[in-house]
């Protein structure tokens, strides 16, 4: 099993992280729409960080299943967290004066969502996107 | 206590202190070397240092004439002095790191660098003071040198990251090639990543660009994007919002399957600005609004 790890503190990791994770899903055997998929959402959580937490880490990691494979995506900080989840994933809510969209919109996007996050403890993301 | 990278960027001096281990014991034991290579011992190691150097491949590379020698001799003994003299202020700190971008500028290899610490650490060595313990002594030069080795090392990255943060910012100036491809029609493609910052490039050259040739018509080409994320999406609107107070319609060309379906399950609205799956549409459309039609001459085809 293939596992990768990054720190994401400025938009330069952001670019590094989305140009290594649509390569990663390529060669994975993914369609374009699946890889611009699944590297919109890492780019969305990694942004998120950025925008909340000042920092934090990616670590991604190949799935491989008896007849498919895929990527998880695990996004961690150590921020604010997010104080109520159910607000965080309706449309259009933003507590950052920028268009909301990206927690509801990354759930769309994956195959699977999971979040937890606990306030002045961080949050973690986990997404997976299954290629074929 | 934990580190990263950035904090490693700039460490403060108390920390690293403490990391290294150098402590009171540590530094009486530099002032007992200090005390024991006064009145020439100095200049004995710096001398057996550079009958090892004038050996080394980098020696002729680096070191091109004897004024240069004699300079960083001397630079080297007074480097020595402070070093067993213990006194680690921010000063030393800024000095190493000086070294270090001196060093790195020249393009010396790391390994290089370190590989000459190493031997410095040796020529020391054999300078042992009488009087003390001796493993202690080899264990606090140790601690030294790696401390004073790693704030050159630092001094390398950092100036490693500086000169490709500075490429890539030269790149990118570069990269907002605005163009007028026909009278009223400006075309922009981008290619490649936006970030906070491009974005305000291409805004103000596209910008710029339309009040100077009038135009009513800006194209925004994104084939060669390959992510648009909630971010990118609201810079394009903005750009699209901007030009349009300008009295200049902008079309964004070139968006793929892949793209239009994930932005419609990210939910973004792109609410009235024009897009078109190709540029060749996105053309077609520019022409239609400055009142111009493309047709067959009969000779080619």
């Amino acid at each position: 099993m293939k596992r990768s790890r990054w720190r994401v503190a400025t938009e330069a990791d952001v670019h590094l992280i989305v140009a290594e994770s649509y390569k990663a899903l390529e060669a994975l055997g993914a369609r374009p729409v699946q890889a611009a998929k699944f590297t919109t959402a890492v780019s969305e959580l990694a942004r998120n960080i950025l925008k909340y937490a000042d920092r934090g880490y990616i670590e991604f990691v190949e799935l491989v299943e008896d007849n498919r494979v895929g990527m998880r995506a695990e996004v961690t900080d150590k921020g604010p967290g997010i104080a109520d989840i159910e607000l965080a994933l309706a449309d259009s809510y933003s507590s950052s004066g920028t268009l909301g969209l990206g927690l509801p919109g990354v759930r769309r996007l994956a195959h699977r969502f999971e979040i937890e996050s606990e306030v002045g403890k961080g949050t973690r993301v986990l997404i997976e996107m299954w290629v074929r | 206590m934990s580190f990263t990278a950035m904090d490693l960027h700039s460490p403060d001096t108390a920390s690293l202190l403490k990391v290294y281990g150098i402590g009171d014991a540590e530094i009486e034991t530099l002032h007992a070397w200090k005390a024991h290579l006064e009145g020439g011992g100095f200049e004995r190691v710096v001398a057996d240092f550079y009958t090892w150097l004038q050996r080394q491949p980098e020696y002729e590379e680096f070191i091109d004439n004897p004024e240069t020698e004699r300079r960083l001799r001397r630079l080297q003994t007074t480097h020595l002095v402070s070093l067993v003299s213990g006194e680690f202020d921010d000063r030393y700190f800024s000095n190493r790191t000086r070294v270090g971008e001196v060093h790195a500028r020249i393009g010396l290899p790391l390994h290089s660098y370190h590989g000459a610490m190493n031997h410095l650490c040796l020529c020391m060595l054999r300078q042992l003071p009488p009087d003390v313990d001796p493993l202690g002594a080899t264990v606090t030069l140790l601690r030294v040198l790696h401390l004073d080795t790693a704030l050159v090392a630092l001094a390398y990255s950092r100036y490693a990251n500086d000169r490709v943060a500075a490429q890539s910012k030269a790149l990118l100036e570069m990269s907002t090639p605005v163009t007028e491809i026909w009278r009223g029609v400006l075309l922009l493609p981008i290619v490649g990543i936006i970030d906070s910052g491009r974005a305000q490039d291409i805004m103000t050259g596209a910008l710029t660009k339309i009040s100077s040739s009038r135009a009513r018509v800006f194209i925004m080409d994104i084939s060669g994007v390959a992510v648009v994320d909630t971010a990118v999406a609201n810079y394009l609107i903005k750009v699209t919002r901007a030009t349009r107070l300008m009295g200049c319609e902008c079309i964004v060309s070139g968006v793929s399957p892949a793209i239009a379906e994930t932005i419609v399950e990210l939910g973004i609205d792109v609410g009235t600005i024009v897009t078109t799956g190709t540029l060749m549409q996105a053309l077609v459309l520019a022409f239609d609004r400055v009142g111009l039609s493309v047709e067959q001459s009969g000779r080619a085809g």
